[in-house]
């Protein structure tokens, strides 16, 4: 007698009692099933939040932001030229640490398609390491060139929601933008790249399947989206991006105003940089404090933006659901436990006679004791396979009845997890029964009636 | 089977086994001894109360007495634990009871082959002894069925099947006819004589004379001693 025949008999006497069974593992089954939504919820939030922020640069993309400077040192802040040129290109001096800088100028401009409509823009002068730092994507086209930067060339790259707005007719039509003339402040502009429409994965797996004609499915009003428009999220000021070479926005949009300063010390708006490798994210940040240290003379007038803090907010966030959900999920576990342990008394004592025969033609008291454990594991685990799909349609009903912002995702180690417990569960309610029926009395239970 | 005559099939020496404590115990066994050598066919009659359900207990290795020397095949019951006492059962020792205690769930095959599992038999094994021992009790074409398909007596020759399988040192049979009437009782007694007619060692627990008639030999209990030992 070992543990598998014992698994066998137990799957039999389920077989025998389906219906009872079923009840049995009822609240196993609902355990697993939450347990295996909350996770799969829970992977679903972080997994579109790990995308978002790659999307926006991920944990690599550091920024340097204008610090006020301490009261006590506010006599050498005129000392620093602040966030310049200088700093940019003193980040490119140690490329093994730092791989791309994208230092930013900005400027309010007019734009103007002579075969479209005229709209007003933001419009950013960067080096062509924005690209990776900003994490873009081409649609069509190119983005900015070394090249272009050099000869402050009257190049532009459009984001989706501003061709949108540029030829309102012929966005969404297989038209193709690149090489057209927009004037920005009535100087013309050729269109070297469009950029990719940047949005949620949900968003655009949903826009795919309306686009083929499919009907999605009902969701709540989320508010209107026009073309290429669409509500204000993480993503607008990307898809609102209106791109040139940084020396082009300071040469047509900067210079020749009053008092401007050349170039080199020009104020930036902003500068990004990546950080090569992440293991070395602290060293990286010590070499371009020190670097600053030097362009900044001395003067401790910046800060850096990372998104450490951003993901930890959002692991800790992510631990709280997940752990009011375990807490759910744990005591349904608890009670499909309790349930099981009761069946399993009820069930030993309508099997006396049985237990008897079995003790008399040789069953040790622990073949016994296996033979109910083995039972009440197998439910255990058939109740968490059961819940599994109980789970999965749980999640498909969720989707249905209300809009999932992220849609979830089940990790095979939710799905081992889960049924791990019910396993556990099955285990632990077997016990008492187990040892109940392995202190029969042969001589008792064989007269048992 | 059987093993060298001079180690009897079971023994009892000065046998005692009371029931409760206290002021007021009962003694279902007062010095009870007892020889049953391999081969034999002994009745154990007597009438209820007489001592013969505790007797057969303690020959089944169910119990262990309070006093006194059990054997079985040579092994010292009196003071065996309850996994020693489980393999005396399974090796030595098969069970045929008034009620049949077949397995409602399991079929014929798997009734006989009960014994085998707790012993560690391997399954291809198990098969080919199982379909021997049903062959003994002529049921070969009944080895699927489920009990509940069977009449009384086909049930209790598929128990003599179970008690043989593991080729036991003794068969003990409590009221085996009790349930059945005359004609299947009568079945089952000449299975049994046919059995020790082969050389099995069979006990026979009856309340009944013209059922311990059938065995060679004849003992009756009383308030728990041994009343009369007689062949017949």
């Amino acid at each position: 007698m070992n543990w598998l025949s014992g698994m066998l008999i137990g799957l039999q006497e389920i077989r025998e009692h389906k219906f009872r069974s079923f009840l049995t593992m009822l609240g196993v089954i609902l355990g697993v099933a939450s347990l295996l939504a909350m996770f799969a919820l829970t992977a679903g939030i972080a997994a579109s939040w790990r995308n978002t922020m790659e999307q926006l640069g991920g944990l690599e993309r550091i920024g340097i932001n204008d610090k006020q400077v301490s009261l006590e040192f506010a006599d050498l802040a005129a000392l620093s030229p602040g966030r310049t040129l200088a700093d940019a290109e003193a980040l490119r001096a140690i490329p093994h640490l730092v791989s791309h800088v994208a230092p930013e100028m900005q400027a309010g401009a007019t734009l103007s398609a002579t075969d479209g409509a005229t709209v007003s823009a933001r419009i950013t002068g960067t080096w062509p390491d924005n690209f990776t730092v900003s994490q873009h994507a081409m649609a069509a086209g190119r983005f900015l060139t070394d090249l272009d930067l050099q000869r402050g060339a009257r190049v532009v790259v459009l984001g989706d929601a501003k061709v949108a707005e540029l030829w309102p007719d012929e966005y969404g039509t297989d038209a193709d933008f690149l090489g057209r003339t927009i004037t920005i402040n009535g100087r013309p502009f050729a269109v070297a790249g469009v950029l990719t429409r940047y949005e949620r994965e949900q968003d655009r797996l949903r826009r795919e399947a309306e686009a083929r004609g499919d009907k999605a499915p009902a969701r709540f009003a989320m508010g209107g989206r026009g073309p290429g428009g669409g509500r204000r999220d993480m993503f607008s000021w990307k898809n609102e991006s209106v791109i040139v070479p940084l020396s082009t926005l300071y040469h047509e949009f900067r210079s020749g105003q009053a008092d401007t300063p050349p170039m080199a010390m020009a104020k930036l708006d902003y500068l990004n940089f990546r950080v090569r490798d992440l293991t070395r994210f602290d060293e990286t940040l010590g070499e371009v404090e020190k670097l600053l240290r030097g362009t900044r003379r001395g003067v401790d007038d910046y800060d850096f933006d990372t998104r450490e803090d951003w993901f930890e907010r959002m692991e800790t966030s992510l631990r709280s659901t997940q752990l009011s959900g375990a807490l759910i999920a744990g005591i349904s576990l608890l009670v499909g436990g309790i349930g099981i342990a009761n069946i399993m008394l009820a069930s030993i004592s309508q099997r006396v006679r049985e237990l008897g025969v079995r003790l008399a033609v040789g069953a040790r008291r622990r073949d016994v004791f296996l033979q109910i454990l083995a039972e009440s594991t197998a439910i255990g685990i058939i109740g968490g396979l059961l819940g599994l799909g109980a789970g999965v349609l749980l999640l498909d009903l969720l989707g249905r009845l209300a809009p999932l912002e992220s849609p979830p995702v089940i990790e095979p180690s939710a799905v081992l997890i889960s049924v791990g417990f019910a396993s556990a569960v099955g285990v632990l309610s077997g016990l008492y029964p187990a040892w109940r029926a392995s202190r029969l009395d042969p001589i008792a239970a064989l007269r048992y009636e | 089977m059987t093993s060298s005559p001079d180690v009897p099939a079971v023994a009892l020496h000065d046998v005692r086994k009371i029931y409760g404590t206290g002021p007021d115990p009962v003694a279902a066994l007062d010095g009870v001894s007892l020889r049953i050598d391999p081969g034999e066919f002994v009745a154990i009659t007597g009438t209820s109360g007489s001592g013969k359900s505790t007797l057969m207990h303690l020959v089944g290795c169910l119990d262990t007495p309070t006093s006194g020397r059990v054997t079985v095949a040579g092994e010292d019951v009196s003071t065996a634990g309850s996994d020693r006492l489980a393999r005396l059962r399974n090796r030595s020792i098969g069970f045929v009871f008034q009620a049949f205690n077949l397995l409602p769930r399991l079929d014929v095959q798997r009734n006989i082959e009960l014994p085998l599992v707790y012993a560690g038999v391997p399954a291809s094994e198990r098969r080919r002894r199982a379909a021997q021992a049903a062959a003994q009790v002529n049921l070969t074409d009944r080895l699927t069925h489920r009990p509940s398909q069977l009449s009384g007596g086909q049930c209790q020759r598929v128990a003599v099947a179970r008690a043989l399988v593991n080729d036991p040192a003794l068969i003990l049979a409590d009221e085996p006819t009790g349930n059945l009437d005359s004609a299947n009782g009568a079945d089952v007694l000449r299975l049994l004589a046919t059995l020790h007619a082969a050389g099995r060692t069979i006990v026979l627990v009856t309340h009944d004379p013209a059922v311990a008639a059938r065995a060679a030999r004849v003992v009756e209990l009383s308030d728990g001693r041994v009343r009369k030992d007689a062949a017949t």
